[in-house]
């Protein structure tokens, strides 16, 4: 339990975790607090997808009514930015969700039990791992068709190789330990000895990491978007957004800045968000290394 | 007969997260010309300390306070404060006229470099002039017994390679043989430098009777066994011939039968290089078969240093004869030391043993006691006294 | 001889990984219906107009494994199908949009190994000081940019406001035609190598100018990531008991920090060297998008925006060949590194 604190401590104590944590802090309420930052208009149907104020091609500067300007189609920039938060959430926590549950499963099969089942599934990861993550992702999204689903499908399938090994490899750094032979011993069934004894005491540091992963989730889905292979055209993602800015980069001659904030917000969003969460990523990694432990 | 390192009052501190560590305590030592002075104690006693102290390798977050390690060069014929001196200096003197051997050969050699490498490596740092002397004898060689086409090719620049040798042979630190020694494709003209070294380093490595030394030169550390890495160490640190060699519990890490090789060779080494030699260890018995004085450390401190034959007849400080009482002996009932080890945070005030020690008395507790000579050369630290 | 057969052993090994590679590619082209996977077969625009001949002839109402069967009897031969995108067999379209990206991974790889390495080695010599903590917070940034969004804030600036002193595209107009006219001759399509060949001044800075944006938006997240690998194992090389025997030895810090602790600090990092290929993969369709840099990322990306599954699917394809011969490749260089891999066994 002390140790527990000591890192909650140490987290607090390095300036760059602690703005990760605030900076989380501040999105997660944003994320919450949502419809009451940008209420949806009256009758709206889908929250997720940003009301339009006409259809006019040219962005609308910030202004009183639309705080952030519009985009190319007249898509409110602050409802987009708001509620992509909960998008980026969304996305984030689920795929990680998923990815850990199927790493978990079939890394601790393959560590537990070695053997053809440990070459089978080793064979079916270096498989995936073959493929550069984002490039599989655009051809799984190509074949099902472009949507946040298929992004968050094709997330899945590209990540779960990497978890499935570390996994493996906590599992294999305790499975020798005498209290895993022990409880053996006495009979326990193997999905005990690996639930109860073998998991608790090899996974978590390997948990805080994918966790930390979330960040480099949402910052591929946002690119996927981007592309557009994601979201659809006018749903509140940030990538979705930023994507219509890439006609607008450069203003009339005189004025090359005057569609700044149809690139520049949505991109700080997503900026600020990642950043957080590696923050505290590097911050933990310092934390778990054995090697800068207490002198 | 002067002594070749004299420490007085060195007091070396660890700034640690937790605390300050009194690593080493207004220590007082001498180590005389040619004698093979051994450290004893503990963990933690800082017998290791003293060896970085003298070399001033302690590492961070370690700093030595005060005091004064004084060192006599026999090239000068004159003393030395060697933690006055500058960092350039100090590493003239490191691997050169005193040169340290590890506890630990594996993790003490570089794993991507072979053996002669390393070794070579220190020829070439500290006898450069030498070396570029061979060098040029070389060089007269083939230039008298060349002929042919060949030869007549490469004249030109044997005569270049030639006038470089000979600038490195006067001084080594010129700027043209410098300047090339940082140019890929030049570089190659400095070969014979590197060709003598190699030469050098397989008689080194004879020397430490290591067989079939050419080959093993060519081999990396990993492929070698922890006897013959040692004993490589060991080539490494007398390769410039210094006049203080430290040896830090060389032969813990071996096995038995190979300790007794390795102590074999300590006394060789004693006898023929004619070097001063402090090895420290923590296992007495070692310490009898090569020392010739024996300075027993505890928590920083020195308690008590004697001759050998007289440290095992007579000792005299409380440390000591537990010490000596805790080896154990067949047919003896196994004798510990009372108490903890010294908290090196928080050590014990006054004598840091009183709290464990069956003679103790108050003043103990309040002051820590000075060096004294009880008998011929048996000097101790101790309130008995 | 220890190499060679550990070469081959490897190339072995490979063929399990690259069978299951075509088989998963292949599995997704399944849901795609019948007459979309055509386009996997043909091979000129004129077959494009008998879909369902070709349908007869390939059996792509078959069950899997017949359809696997034929199309992998039909990438050995070569075929990869048809690019509606660009109008061309897959093949080709390949090797046509091959040497852009060849001519950015040109610049950019030895950017981002110098670049991250000696960044990393500086912060670890001055660890904890302000040098370490300012190429750290760097490194976290640069980690976290969504590399789309520097390639068009660099765009905003150097494009629009210092107006098109860093444009997109290859080459400027001008010097497009000047490529393309019979006075150049394109030996490798890579321009700036080609306009040294063909003496030409002119179209050399032109392509250098072109280059400049997309190199940095891709090294910049790759270059973070280097740099703090380089950075940890620099500082686990210092903690090792040979750099204390190295400073024992006289050895000045420049030497020891340079010579002992960073051959050792690299191997990981070399290690690491293919995943870092992969994530310049993964930048090059981004980049080659935003800055319309006409080479294979651009060319997937078209693909995948239009569902034109051969291209995508010779793309990924392609892709997972050229991945795993890297990463023999850098295993091998890791042999070469690490004397301890090489060889083995101990010496009495």
């Amino acid at each position: 339990m002390s140790d527990w604190k000591f890192m909650v401590r140490q987290l607090v104590k390095n300036p760059l975790s602690l703005a990760g944590i605030i900076i989380l802090f501040i999105f997660a309420f944003i994320a919450i607090f949502a419809p009451l930052i940008a209420p949806p208009p009256e009758g709206h149907l889908d929250n997720y997808m940003i009301p339009r104020d006409g259809y006019s091609a040219t962005p609308k500067l910030p202004s009183e009514e639309h705080i952030f300007g519009t985009t190319e189609g007249q898509y409110d920039i602050f409802y987009g930015v708001i509620w992509g938060t909960r998008s980026a959430f969304h996305v984030g926590l689920l795929v990680i969700g998923i990815v850990l549950v199927v790493g978990i499963v079939l890394g601790s099969l393959a560590g537990y039990f070695g053997g053809v089942i440990d070459e089978i599934i080793m064979r079916i990861t270096d498989v995936f791992l073959a493929f550069p993550a984002l490039i599989l992702a655009m051809a799984i999204v190509a074949a099902l068709g472009p949507s946040l689903k298929s992004v968050m499908i094709a997330l899945c399938v590209v990540s779960w190789p990497s978890y499935a090994r570390l996994i493996r490899g906590d599992i294999l750094q305790v499975r020798e330990e005498d209290y895993i032979e022990a409880s053996r011993g006495i009979g326990a069934s193997n999905f005990r000895v690996v639930m109860r004894h073998a998991l608790p005491n090899s996974i978590y540091p390997t948990l805080v990491m994918a966790s930390l992963d979330i960040g480099a989730v949402v910052l591929a889905a946002a690119a996927l978007s981007f592309l557009g292979l994601g979201a659809p055209e006018g749903y509140a993602d940030w990538g979705q957004l930023t994507s219509f800015a890439r006609n607008w980069i450069v203003g009339p001659s005189g004025d090359p800045f005057r569609y700044w904030f149809a690139v520049t917000i949505p991109g700080l969003f997503i900026l600020f968000f990642v950043l957080a969460w590696n923050l505290l990523g590097d911050a933990f990694r310092d934390i778990l290394d054995p090697r800068l432990a207490r002198r | 007969m002067e002594n070749i390192i004299t420490i007085r009052d060195l007091t070396v501190r660890f700034y640690t997260y937790e605390g300050v560590v009194h690593a080493i305590d207004g220590l007082n030592l001498d180590i005389r010309q040619g004698e093979t002075l051994g450290i004893v104690g503990e963990t933690g006693s800082g017998k290791t300390m003293t060896a970085l102290a003298i070399l001033r390798l302690i590492p961070y977050p370690g700093r030595i306070e005060s005091g004064s390690i004084a060192f006599f060069d026999r090239d000068l014929h004159s003393e030395i404060e060697l933690l006055k001196l500058s960092e350039d200096k100090m590493r003239s003197i490191r691997g050169n006229k005193i040169s340290m051997v590890f506890q630990e050969p594996g993790a003490a050699l570089n794993p991507v470099y072979t053996i002669g490498d390393q070794i070579s490596e220190v020829f070439l740092l500290h006898q450069r002039r030498e070396l570029g002397k061979r060098a040029k004898e070389q060089v007269d060689r083939s230039l008298r017994d060349g002929d042919g086409f060949a030869a007549g090719m490469k004249r030109p620049f044997w005569r270049w390679q030639r006038r470089l040798y000979d600038k490195i042979a006067q001084e080594s630190n010129l700027f043209e043989p410098r300047f090339l020694s940082h140019v890929p494709f030049f570089r190659r003209l400095l070969w014979r430098l590197k060709d003598e070294s190699n030469l050098l380093t397989v008689d080194m490595l004879k020397d430490v009777e290591i067989p079939d030394a050419a080959r093993v030169a060519i081999h990396y550390p990993h492929e070698l066994s922890g006897g013959m890495k040692q004993r490589a160490v060991i080539a490494m640190a007398l390769a410039c011939s210094p006049e203080l060699l430290i040896a830090d519990e060389p032969t813990t890490s071996l096995d038995v039968t190979i300790q007794a090789q390795m102590l074999e060779l300590f006394r060789r080494i004693k006898v023929e290089k004619g070097a001063s030699v402090l090895f420290i260890t923590h296992n007495l018995g070692v310490a009898s078969e090569v020392c010739d004085r024996v300075a027993v450390m505890y928590a920083g401190s020195l308690c008590e240093v004697a001759s050998v034959e007289e440290l095992f007849l007579n000792p005299s400080h409380p440390y000591t004869k537990a010490l000596l009482d805790a080896v154990p002996m067949p047919g003896k009932q196994l004798q510990t030391i009372p108490g903890q080890l010294a908290d090196p945070l928080n050590p014990p005030t006054g004598c840091r043993f009183h709290p464990r020690c069956p003679s103790a008395k108050p003043v103990c507790q309040q002051e820590k006691a000075k060096l004294k000579e009880i008998n011929k050369d048996h000097m101790v630290a101790c309130h008995l006294f | 001889m220890e190499l060679r057969s550990y070469i081959i052993r490897r190339l072995f090994l490979l063929i399990p990984v690259l069978f299951g590679v075509t088989i998963f590619i292949f599995g997704i082209t399944m849901l795609f219906s019948p007459i979309e996977r055509a386009a996997l077969y043909v091979t000129s625009s004129r077959q494009m107009l008998n879909i369902p001949l070709i349908i007869e002839t390939y059996g792509l109402d078959q069950p899997f494994w017949v359809q696997y069967g034929n199309w992998m009897s039909q990438v050995f031969s070569g075929n990869l199908g048809w690019s509606k995108v660009v109008g061309m067999p897959v093949w080709d379209a390949i090797w046509s949009f091959l040497p852009a990206t060849l001519e950015l991974a040109i610049f950019t790889t030895p950017i981002i190994i110098f670049t991250g390495i000696f960044l990393g080695s500086r912060a670890a010599a001055h660890k904890d000081r302000p040098l370490d903590h300012g190429t750290r917070v760097m490194a976290i940034f640069g980690w976290s940019l969504p590399t789309f969004w520097l390639g068009l804030l660099l765009l905003m600036v150097f494009y629009g406001y210092f107006t098109g002193l860093l444009p997109p595209h290859r080459l400027g107009i001008p010097m497009d035609m000047v490529v393309n006219s019979a006075e150049f001759t394109r030996y490798t399509h890579i321009n700036t190598i080609d306009a040294i060949l063909n003496l030409n001044g002119a179209v050399l800075l032109d392509a250098l100018r072109h280059l400049i944006l997309p190199v940095i938006t891709l090294s910049v997240t790759q270059v973070a990531f280097i740099m703090r690998l380089m950075r940890s194992s620099m500082l686990e090389s210092l903690g090792k008991g040979y750099i204390l025997t190295a400073r024992a030895k006289g050895l000045s810090e420049r030497v020891v920090v340079n010579k002992h602790a960073r051959r050792n600090a690299l191997i990981p990092v070399i290690t690491v060297s293919g995943y870092v290929f992969a994530g310049m993969m993964n930048g090059v369709v981004i980049t080659e998008t935003i800055f319309t840099f006409k080479g294979i990322g651009w060319w997937a990306w078209q693909s995948a925006i239009r569902l034109d599954i051969a291209s995508v699917l010779g793309f990924a394809l392609f892709n997972s060949v050229l991945f795993v011969l890297v990463n023999l490749v850098v295993d091998i260089l890791y042999t070469r590194v690490d004397p301890r891999v090489r060889l083995g066994g101990t010496v009495q």
